[in-house]
């Protein structure tokens, strides 16, 4: 926190701050509009001019999410799934965007695109076929058949090994191995510190993209135990006889934690800045 | 003796060497391989079988009929197919291109050593990637509704423009879920590009600003190229992202969502093949037709992005 | 190698943890002492959990678990489970637009006359249970649950600025056909400058609903390129928007809402499950609304489910009887006023609690026996496996109109469209 202070309030960066003010505006205008229709009766959602200024049914509303869906065991649930997806992502996706950086074997490259061309596959049309696989690995009903399509992330794959192969240096490789360092030893002691920053990046967007998701772990969990979020809420949004204020008081109360959680990961981009300005 | 110890100390250099390299390759290996044998388990079955789908006749439910190239044919054929590709492109160009060149902006704005508050516009930024589909839809519906009284016509009305139907109209549609891909992925971006520009070493921004170069200066010739592995990724992305477009549409268009053109993408085609006219075969063609475009447009862009970066670094 | 070994017994450490936590959750879910387990889907806002916990106290041997979820998700997960073959529930409701879909998949369900349904045969309505059975009437797909008979919904304020009657039976006396609708419409215009319907999907159902035959016959075969009811319900509608008497609020909108609450149009052809909506989403007209019969040439169905056994299950006798027990008359008066499923059983219609039900959103009205007349006009249609989408493709056509397009046009635009759609 002290480069903080060391940082001054500059004139000319003014704009800048209009620029970043600006869009920070926009980016959290429908969060906001989500709070205060959790805070409203389910009416003021069909107000024109629209409600734009909080209500008195905070509580009210979460309190009927709480008695309709099982909502903090869910939210175990969740942040379960996303934990160890998201850690078991960055292993992988950091080992093998280090082999893909930093040495050479016979169809590298092939293997490379290999991971990227998986991308292009359309999801929505896998559904059935990967239903039956799970069905069929006794996989319903568990969060593992829930979190096992996400952990191929080619995405992550391609960032690491841009990011290992820019920030860590050869030589320091080379030196490591002149001291007799092993591959591993190397992966964890030499590359894991620095490509810290990278994985405050990738774990926040592979937990967020797995908070979010809702067809798969939909079609995957059917018994209410083992319930995610997003699936338990689904059931707070009936077209027949919606209660918007119940049901954005449970989508905001879901969206809180991502961002408690974003806030802590914060951290670990600013160690990284700071780094690089005492050099 | 010292020649020999010398010889000796060379030639188990080399095999360590030697051993050294088969070592790596092994590591190679053996850390990619998570990622196949994991497809290989849940990936490439369903790979393989809509492949082999494209090529029967397939209600989900009953048996299936070997067709040949039929339902390739009743695709190609139909105008339909064409008007998504062509809405898939247009929103892609829209919603896509202007957030990769702000995403880059705001990226550098908040990585700027001299910027306070750093921490809260990189929450905020974000926000939209974690904001709910749920939400996101509810605002952006209640923004652009196709009535008179939208709050968007409300905004262009100071322009002295007439009110457009938000959902309904040519344009209007493809405005507006462009605006929300564009609003919903900057700061996804930006994320990255932060990330990138954190692997940037600082003393060549100071070995620059010593050179005397000002901060455009130092944009251009060292944060550009630098950075061009990650725009690359970005531009990858964005163009597999874009015509794959899904989400957004189907959550703004709500029930009309698969029933009119204006804003139906290659996707939204093929799901309402599948799911809701139970053609499971069009639907798979359709799929395969869309990866051809994605390979080929990626590796169009990936070209053209990758071209460019090195044209200036050569001028 | 050492830290090589504790990551990977790490990774499979976490692996292993998701495994053992739900597996853990299931084991504590089916156990306590129950011989059986039934898996149960519904979709919907239904009050089918309360009535589960009462079985299980009427029969400890039997635990019910229940999957509720929205409509779309509901039969999209569903239709997962049935074409994958394995992972469908023990029972599952079916709405009626999605039942002619399975069809084709006669041999993944239970017949339900093989488990003694012929015995109840008498208390339901037999267009609700003729339509979920098969063309030669041998096999029967599911038990029905609720109906949606059509009544119309009228904002008396808007009657009485235009000098209509606002007593229920005076203006289904007045409203008895489409032309005299259409004569109320101009009055409520002239009077009032507000648009009768609220839009062309609506004015379109009007007569849509009322058809026994609309796009298909059992064959599969298409009959809208002759002239059969369908044209006839478009052209009604596009007469209604010429004149002036339709508007543009899309359903479940928040402009539509809006307009539910302001009384902005005067008249909503809906089922009784609008009554649910309205009260929560448009308090402000709480007493400005009444409910009459429509014009009998409208009187339809919109909406209503039934209960489905799968193939697969291995209870499918414990699944029936409760299923025979949760549809019952008198449970299905509990479902009605407890979630406002609307009975498919007559009987239920007699019952003290039914008749003297009053409804203090709509002036203490009882609205409920004017559904319950709508109920016994009703048409048995088939709609095919394809009527949502072939459907969209009109509603298309009139959405057009109302932006500008020529009727004649857009229906041949809209029928060439359908024709490329079936061929798939």
């Amino acid at each position: 926190m002290s480069e903080h202070v060391k940082k001054r309030f500059k004139r000319g960066n003014i704009p800048v701050y209009i620029a970043l003010g600006f869009a920070s505006a926009l980016s959290i205008f429908p969060f906001y509009w989500m709070f205060v229709m959790a805070t409203q009766p389910s009416a003021a959602y069909n107000s024109i001019p629209p409600t734009l200024l909080p209500g008195g049914m905070l509580i009210e509303n979460f309190q009927k999410v709480l008695n309709t869906i099982p909502f903090f065991q869910a939210m175990w649930n969740t942040i379960l799934l996303c934990s160890v997806v998201t850690i078991i992502v960055l292993l992988i996706s950091s080992l093998s965007g280090f082999a893909f950086a930093k040495f050479s074997f016979p169809g590298k490259n092939f293997l490379f695109i290999c991971i990227l061309l998986t991308m292009v596959i359309p999801p929505q049309l896998g559904l059935i076929p990967q239903y039956y696989l799970i069905s069929q690995l006794g996989w319903l009903d568990t969060l593992f058949g829930a979190g096992v399509l996400f952990l191929l992330n080619p995405l992550g794959i391609f960032l690491m090994r841009q990011y290992i192969s820019e920030s860590v240096p050869d030589e320091l490789i080379e030196a490591a191995k002149l001291d007799g360092c092993s591959n591993f030893r190397i992966y964890r002691s030499i590359v894991l510190p620095i490509i810290k920053p990278a994985f405050a990046t990738l774990g926040i967007i592979v937990f967020t993209l797995v908070w979010g998701e809702f067809l798969w772990q939909f079609t995957v969990l059917r018994d209410p135990s083992s319930y995610t979020l997003q699936v338990a809420l689904a059931s707070l949004n009936n077209s027949f006889n919606v209660d918007f204020g119940m049901l954005l008081s449970g989508v905001f109360w879901a969206t809180v934690p991502l961002v408690v959680i974003f806030l802590i990961f914060n951290k670990w981009f600013i160690s990284s800045i700071t780094e690089g300005s005492i050099k | 003796m010292e020649s020999v110890e010398k010889q000796q100390h060379v030639s188990s250099a080399k095999e360590s060497r030697l051993s050294e390299k088969k070592k790596d390759m092994l590591s190679g290996y053996l850390y990619v391989a998570p990622f196949f044998i994991i497809f290989g388990i849940i990936g490439l079955y369903p790979a393989v079988f809509s492949i082999v789908l494209a090529f029967q006749e397939w209600n989900g439910l009953g048996e299936m009929d070997f067709v040949g190239l039929r339902n390739f044919t009743v695709v190609l054929q139909d105008p339909l197919f064409w008007k998504s590709l062509y809405n898939t492109v247009i929103i892609g160009l829209m919603g896509t291109a202007p957030q990769l060149i702000v995403g880059l902006i705001l990226a550098y704005f908040l990585n700027m050593a001299a910027v306070r508050f750093t921490n809260f516009f990189r929450v905020t930024i974000f926000m939209p990637y974690i904001t709910s589909m749920v939400a996101v839809a509810l605002v952006f519906g209640v923004f652009f509704s196709s009535n008179e009284t939208a709050l968007a016509n409300y905004v262009i009305g100071w322009f002295g423009i007439d009110p457009v139907s938000w959902k309904t109209s040519e344009w209007g549609a493809k405005f507006a879920i462009s605006l929300m891909v564009f609003w919903r992925w900057v700061g996804y971006n930006t994320i990255i590009y932060l990330a990138g520009l954190q692997s940037i070493p600082k003393h060549l921004y100071e070995a620059a600003t010593i050179d005397g170069a000002n901060k455009v200066q130092q944009f251009m010739h060292i944060t550009i190229p630098l950075l061009k592995p990650f725009i690359l990724l970005t531009v990858f992305m964005a163009t597999v992202g874009a015509l794959q477009l899904f989400a957004e549409p189907t959550v703004f268009l709500g029930s009309s969502a698969f029933t009119r053109d204006e804003a139906m993408t290659v996707v939204m085609y093929l799901y309402r093949d599948a799911f809701s006219l139970g053609s499971f075969g069009t639907a798979s063609a359709t799929a395969i037709l869309l990866l051809i475009i994605i390979v080929g447009a990626a590796a169009l862009n990936t070209w053209l992005t990758s071209g460019a970066g090195r044209r200036k670094k050569g001028a | 190698m050492k830290l090589k070994k504790s990551l990977l017994s790490g990774l499979l450490l976490s692996m292993s943890a998701l495994l053992i936590a739900c597996g853990g959750d299931e084991d504590s879910a089916s156990g306590e002492g129950k011989d059986v387990t039934l898996d149960f889907w519904v979709f919907g806002a239904t009050n089918y959990e309360d009535l589960a916990k009462e079985y299980e106290e009427e029969n400890p041997d039997v635990k019910i678990n229940i999957k509720t979820s929205e409509l779309e998700d509901h039969h999209n997960s569903l239709f997962t489970a049935i074409s994958a073959g394995t992972g469908a529930p023990d029972l599952t409701m079916i709405e009626v637009d999605q039942l002619d879909r399975y069809r084709e998949a006669q041999d993944r369900f239970t017949n339900m006359y093989d488990l003694g349904a012929d015995e109840i045969e008498d208390q339901y309505l037999d267009w609700k249970w003729n339509m979920a059975a098969n063309g030669e009437g041998d096999f029967l797909f599911g038990l029905p649950t609720d109906i949606g008979p059509k009544a119309m919904y009228y904002h008396s304020e808007v009657f009485e600025n235009a000098g209509l009657p606002t007593d229920p039976d005076e203006v289904s006396e007045l409203i008895s056909t489409p032309e005299e609708f259409a004569d109320a419409a101009d009055k409520v215009l002239e009077a009032t400058d507000k648009p009768m319907v609220d839009s062309m999907e609506m004015a379109f159902r009007a007569n849509m609903d009322a058809l026994e035959q609309s796009y298909f016959n059992r064959d599969g075969e298409l009959l809208i390129s002759e002239n059969n009811g369908v044209k006839d319900a478009y052209d009604y509608a596009v007469e209604l928007h010429e004149q002036g008497y339709v508007s543009d609020f899309e359903m479940w909108t928040p402009e539509w809402g809006d307009a539910l609450n302001k009384g902005s149009f005067g008249v909503e052809m809906a089922p009784a499950w609008l009554k649910g909506y309205m009260t929560e989403n448009a308090p402000e007209a709480a007493g400005d609304w009444r409910v009459t019969t429509l014009p009998s040439d409208f009187a339809g169905n919109w909406g209503g489910s039934y209960v489905a056994i799968p193939k697969e299950t291995e209870h499918s006798e414990e699944a029936y009887e409760f299923s025979k027990w949760l549809l019952s008359p008198e449970n299905q008066l509990e479902s009605f006023t407890e979630s406002g499923l609307f009975p498919s059983t007559p009987e239920t219609y007699e019952m003290e609690e039914f008749t003297s039900n009053s409804d203090e959103y709509f002036g203490g009205q009882n609205t409920a026996e004017y559904f319950a007349e709508a109920a016994k006009e009703i048409p048995e249609v088939y709609k095919g496996p394809k009527y949502v989408t072939v459907n969209n493709e009109v509603l298309t056509a009139l959405r057009n109109v109302q932006e500008g397009g020529d009727p004649e046009q857009e229906w041949e635009e809209a029928v060439e469209r359908i024709e490329g759609l079936i061929d798939r």
